[in-house]
């Protein structure tokens, strides 16, 4: 592997040398373009905003102040750790619940024929409307924030497992068969491998919907974490303040998109060309 | 006794909405220890189906399968099976793909490393067990494939149409390599190829099936002598394989 990928790294460099330099000049010269756009943006807005109502709008040179302020006191950072290791923990048993379930709903017929109405049902509903019920059931503290980020995070992680188990080729299949392999290795070697990057679309959208569950819960359940911080800053009319907490909820997000990214490249590295 | 015994085998595939599809008609063979046979017709004479109910893929409609006089109800480690396309997983190494096989029969991994270094050998990939399929070409992906089969150290072969997606230069290649390969082991082979040509060069018996149903047509013998291998290029001189390419070409031009 690693000698091939050495050798054709090497042979593009001498054959080749502008092809090999175009695309890095193009994604610098994309990312230049997106730097540029935001540093635009902030300037419109904060020309625009900046005789408004201080109390309903904050300006962007506010918001780096106040977020600068909660940084130092440390609010931030503990409403951060608050959110997130509840988000992550419940965002892991989603998906092992999501994945097992998808896995004996993909290869076992009864299983799928039973479950699959309300899976559908639950998946296409918004969910926002069991929240009140829930909280009849579990409170509103740290099991409810956790029962709804599942809730809002199972569903794609089943129906993207299932749509993976269900797709895989026959003649891969084949081969298991032709070969006496049992059914844990048909599993793990075939059709796990095969379900793979579907998982990793279906984790992509939990990732996204979970986080919607988790300042959804902060909202409606414990006034706590980023959530919480957003709420009480915004009924205080300290505007600037609660803009702190959504960069940071914006910004984790696509930190945790990408990490999800990473991790579905290192398993389908066999995929590279 | 035969090494492998084919009694009146029949297969019909259901169609939705209509009669079912015969794909096997009363098929009887009998396929002796180290004999190669080659299996040529049209698409449609149930070629590979034979094989693969042989292998144990799919269950017979009727009839049954004898390998040293006892009847096959499945898939065995006594039979290695060559896919024509797809047949590795494209997620695994060659050496994994192999010791997929290998485990499969129940060897554990610490236990793997000769037997697959030894059979990429033969296949004349050594050094190559960690690339991915992706990172062979298509005839160094059926090697892997003729190399796993090789692994389970099976009684018989059955290889379907395995040169069959291949370039002609690779697939003479190939076949000249398989040539070499089965008289130094002297196995007992299947093989279903839609190439005249392939069989005559391979086979000590060549077995005509013809279409809708799926029926033995007849059963041709190949008396060029063996070692064919070192004869290379000129095997396609002799009298013997000018004779049975005419024959058998004319044979099949009468099926289609």
């Amino acid at each position: 592997m690693q000698r091939s990928a050495q050798a054709s790294a090497v042979s593009k460099s001498a054959g080749e040398p502008e092809a090999a330099s175009d695309p890095n000049r193009q994604r610098r010269r994309e990312r230049l373009l997106q730097f540029g756009t935001l540093v635009l943006l902030l300037a419109v807005w904060e020309f625009a905003a900046r005789d408004a109502n201080k109390l309903l709008v904050a300006v962007p040179s506010d918001i780096a102040v106040a977020t600068w302020e909660l940084l130092l006191n440390g609010e931030l950072f503990w409403a951060t750790l608050d959110s997130m290791s509840t988000f992550v923990l419940g965002f892991i048993i989603a998906s092992v619940i999501g994945i097992v379930i998808g896995f004996a709903m993909g290869t076992n017929r009864t299983v799928e024929v039973i479950l699959d109405p309300y899976i559908n049902a639950l998946y296409a509903m918004p969910l926002v409307a069991l929240i009140p019920i829930l909280m009849l059931w579990v409170g509103i503290g740290f099991l409810a924030k956790i029962t709804i980020i599942i809730l809002f995070a199972v569903f794609p992680v089943i129906i993207n497992t299932v749509t993976g188990v269900k797709n895989v080729d026959r003649h891969y299949l084949d081969i298991g068969k032709a070969f006496m392999a049992s059914r844990f290795m048909v599993y793990r070697q075939i059709i796990a491998p095969y379900a793979l990057p579907y998982v990793a679309s279906g984790l992509r959208i939990a990732l996204g919907r979970g986080i919607i569950a988790m300042i959804v819960a902060e909202f409606l359940t414990s006034i706590s974490g980023l959530g919480g911080l957003i709420i009480n800053y915004t009924n205080a009319f300290e505007t600037a303040k609660a803009f702190a907490p959504v960069l940071v909820v914006a910004l984790l997000a696509n930190a945790l998109t990408v990490l999800v990214q990473k991790v579905e490249e290192r398993f389908g590295r066999w995929r590279r060309r | 006794m035969p090494k492998l015994s084919v009694r009146n085998l029949t297969k019909r595939f259901p169609v939705s909405g209509g009669p079912s599809m015969t794909a096997l008609d009363g098929v009887d063979l009998d396929v002796e220890e180290g004999e190669f046979i080659a299996f040529v017709g049209p698409s449609g004479c149930g070629k590979t189906t034979l094989l693969r109910i042989i292998q144990g893929l799919e269950t017979a409609t009727s009839g049954e399968i004898l390998i040293d006089g006892k009847p096959v109800t499945g898939p065995g480690h006594d039979r290695g099976f060559v896919f024509q396309q797809y047949g590795l997983l494209p997620w695994l190494t060659a050496a994994q793909n192999i010791g997929f096989a290998l485990e499969a029969k129940g060897i554990p991994p610490n236990r793997q490393g000769e037997t697959t270094e030894r059979v990429l050998a033969t296949v004349g990939l050594k050094g190559f067990g960690d690339r991915f399929p992706h990172q062979l070409s298509g005839g160094m992906q059926q090697r892997v494939g003729i190399a796993r089969a090789l692994a389970i150290e099976p009684e018989i072969m059955l290889l379907d149409e395995p040169f069959g997606a291949l370039d002609a230069l690779t697939r003479e290649i190939l076949q000249n390599e398989m040539l070499g390969l089965t008289e130094r082991m002297g196995k007992t082979i299947l093989f279903v190829t839609h190439s005249v040509d392939e069989a005559v060069c391979l086979a000590d018996r060549v077995v005509v099936m013809s279409p809708r149903p799926g029926r033995i047509r007849e059963i041709v013998p190949i008396d060029i002598p063996r070692p064919r291998a070192s004869l290379g290029e000129a095997l396609r001189d002799t009298p013997e394989y000018v004779a049975k390419r005419h024959q058998l070409w004319n044979q099949l031009m009468d099926l289609v």
